[in-house]
């Protein structure tokens, strides 16, 4: 098997393992937290027998483990059970509510890559210049408040003071964009309206940064240190002896290099996105999945709250899947150690 | 013709506090096929030379230079950056103290090799290169180079990466090889074996070579003539064997005095004893410096 296909068995195991983990946790958790599901759900005037019956379905007098393994049972064959809030499969919300925050996160995690990476290649290339100096200005402000704070300012200035950007939303309610794949930037395209994909993007744009600029921010400064690190490593000297050409020496000597622990950084903000993402989407109304995952823990939907915070920390686990290639990728050392273990 | 001459090189660096003075006006001069040694305590300004002659510190704007160096008769300060750049690893190379730490840890060996080759050859290939690779690492005796050539440096060992070295070293043929310190961070049996190494080849390819070390056993093994440097200026030169048994300058004696049997691994640091010490250069007999240099 070749050494990355390994690496991702590997990991994927033990993904799952934490995976695992985390389910028994908030299933024990979820069933901690005072209050009667089955009262919350019918409400103050359901009778006792309404409630006794709910509780029966809802496996709830039985022991902790053999509701567990009810649980698990049903996750088996993809079924997370009923949400008393919606009253629908928590599969059916999530896959309506997901796609939203998904798209929100991912558009962030380009704008960390494609602005954070640039910035911190560009002070470095420039160190001591007022070019590095005003990146670094700019990103220790980006890095010193929390992504919701952002989400306030940057609406106030660029949508309430100068309207600018939509205030709130993901796309202008003149619009109906049939769902295909639950992104609206994809499906604008799918249905050929340029238009509608204009208006989306001009909607995610705000919050997008507000949630990337702590992250772009963190990106670049991490890029100008390793970078700046590298350019005194001897493999730098011995290639500029050899009068490789400058450029040459800056992408494959310099930026390759100092991008291998960047990249862990990186990696970790990422996922942390889908934890902030939260906040932002309460700021600017986004319909995504904070909004249902607040309701559901209020009124303690155990198979809501369950069901979110699984996929919640299987798209972390993923995204740390993804970054652990991508290291290998780069990096060879650990490509080539997994020869050994 | 000479392969290197340098003739009353300054060097300042300038700073916060105004400029330090570097070098103070060296002069020496490497001939055709000649191995010559520069040695001196840390900070005499060794490594900053061997920068200069590769065109290194040139663009550096915090630099101050004057003086003369002529490579194969051709005035450095009158080339331009790119001409000076035509000249890096091609017509000059330089090794390391560190070989596996001066090799790009992302890259195998093969691909490295390839660039180094392409300095001479911007049209050669992949297979190409690999061919002439092979050559060369038979050549420092790697028993198999194909297998080197695709590994990265943190497989191969100390001794491999700086066999690996030399052979790019000299993949071009240049005529002068600059070695700052070669493989002080090897051990000490593996450091003596790839000098040797070093030598055959470099006799073998006809190279000069300016051998920078802090150890005296080591140069007199490997060099024909010997520059003492101490803080900025040549204290004394001359040939290898007269220089070790007949030291003039003081500072040279203090050096050889205070290293036994001459065969420790370093260069102490010697309190300045007189004003002796910065005396202008002594010189053996038939090595006129700076008057009599061909
Ligand atoms: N870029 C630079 N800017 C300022 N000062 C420098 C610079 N490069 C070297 N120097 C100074 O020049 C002096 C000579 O340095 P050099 O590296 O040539 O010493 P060396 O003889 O090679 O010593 P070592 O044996 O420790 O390698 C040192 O005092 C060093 O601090
Ligand atoms: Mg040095």
């Amino acid at each position: 098997m070749p050494p990355v296909l390994r690496l991702l068995a590997k990991r994927l195991g033990t993904s799952l393992i934490v995976l695992i983990g985390v389910s028994l946790l908030i299933f024990a958790i979820a069933r901690v937290i005072p209050g009667d599901p089955a009262r919350i759900a019918l409400g103050p005037n359901a009778t006792a027998e309404a409630i006794a019956a709910l509780r029966e379905r809802l496996h709830l007098d039985d022991p902790f483990v053999l509701q567990y393994g009810y649980f698990l049972a049903d996750l088996a064959r993809g079924d997370l059970g009923i949400s008393l809030y919606t009253n629908r499969p928590v599969t059916r919300d999530i896959a309506d509510y997901l796609p939203a925050t998904l798209e929100l996160v991912i558009v962030s995690g380009i704008m960390m890559v494609a602005l954070g990476l640039p910035l911190g290649v560009l002070s470095a290339r420039y160190r001591g210049s007022w070019i590095d100096h005003v990146v670094r200005m700019v990103t220790l402000l980006g890095v010193s408040a929390p992504s919701f704070v952002w989400a306030v300012i940057l609406m106030l200035v660029f949508a309430f003071y100068l309207p600018l950007f939509p205030i709130a939303g993901r796309i202008s309610d003149s619009y109906t964009i049939s769902s295909v794949t639950g992104f609206l930037l994809v499906d604008t395209l799918i249905a050929g309206d340029v238009k509608a994909f204009g208006n989306a993007a001009w909607h995610i744009v705000l919050p997008a940064f507000a949630l990337a600029l702590s992250g772009i921010a963190q990106a670049a400064r991490l890029t100008r240190s390793n970078m700046v690190e590298t350019y005194e490593r001897p493999y730098i000297e011995m290639a500029k002896s050899y009068g490789f050409p400058e450029k040459r020496i800056a992408w494959r000597y310099a930026f390759k290099p100092s991008l291998i622990p960047s990249m862990t950084i990186i990696g970790l903000d990422f996922a942390a996105m889908l934890g902030n993402a939260f906040l932002v989407e309460a700021v600017f109304a986004w319909p995504g999945l904070s909004r249902y995952g607040v309701a559901v823990i209020l009124r303690k939907d155990l198979n809501a709250i369950v069901g979110t915070v699984l996929i919640i920390s299987a798209m972390f686990l993923i995204v740390n899947v993804i970054v652990d290639l991508l290291i290998a990728f780069i990096n060879p050392r650990i490509r080539y150690s997994q020869r050994a273990s | 013709m000479n392969t290197l001459r340098i003739r009353d090189l300054t060097l300042g660096f300038k700073g916060w506090s105004g400029t330090v003075e570097v070098l103070h006006g060296i002069s020496l001069h490497i001939g055709r096929g000649e191995r010559v040694a520069l040695v001196g305590e840390s900070g005499s300004g060794k490594s900053v030379t061997a920068r200069i002659v590769l065109g290194l510190l040139q663009s550096l704007r915090s630099t101050r230079l004057s003086g003369l160096v002529e490579f194969e008769g051709r005035d450095l300060s009158k080339l331009s950056e790119r001409e000076r750049h035509a000249l890096r690893g091609t017509k000059m190379s330089m090794i390391f103290q560190d070989p596996t730490s001066s090799l790009n840890p992302v890259y195998p060996i093969l691909t490295q090799f390839h660039e180094v080759l392409r300095r001479a050859d911007p049209a050669i290939n992949l297979t190409g290169a690999r061919a002439r690779a092979e050559k060369a690492l038979a050549d420092v005796s790697i028993t198999d180079p194909s297998r080197a050539l695709d590994s990265y440096p943190f497989q191969l060992s100390g001794g491999m990466n700086q066999r690996v070295m030399i052979a790019m070293a000299l993949a071009n043929d240049p005529s002068l090889l600059i070695a700052d310190e070669p493989g002080t961070a090897l051990d000490v049996t593996v450091q003596a074996q790839t000098l040797r190494l070093m030598r055959e080849q470099v006799e073998r390819h006809g190279t000069s070579v300016l051998f920078i070390s802090h150890n005296l056993g080591v140069v007199r093994e490997f060099a024909d003539r010997v520059y003492v440097i101490y803080k900025g200026r040549i204290a004394e030169q001359g040939p290898t064997a007269a220089l070790f048994e007949d030291p003039r300058h003081p500072y040279t004696r203090a050096l050889l005095d205070a290293v036994p049997r001459i065969t420790g691994d370093g260069i102490p640091e010697i309190e300045d004893a007189s004003d002796a010490y910065f005396a202008p250069t002594e010189v053996h007999e038939g090595y006129g410096e700076p008057e009599g240099a061909a």
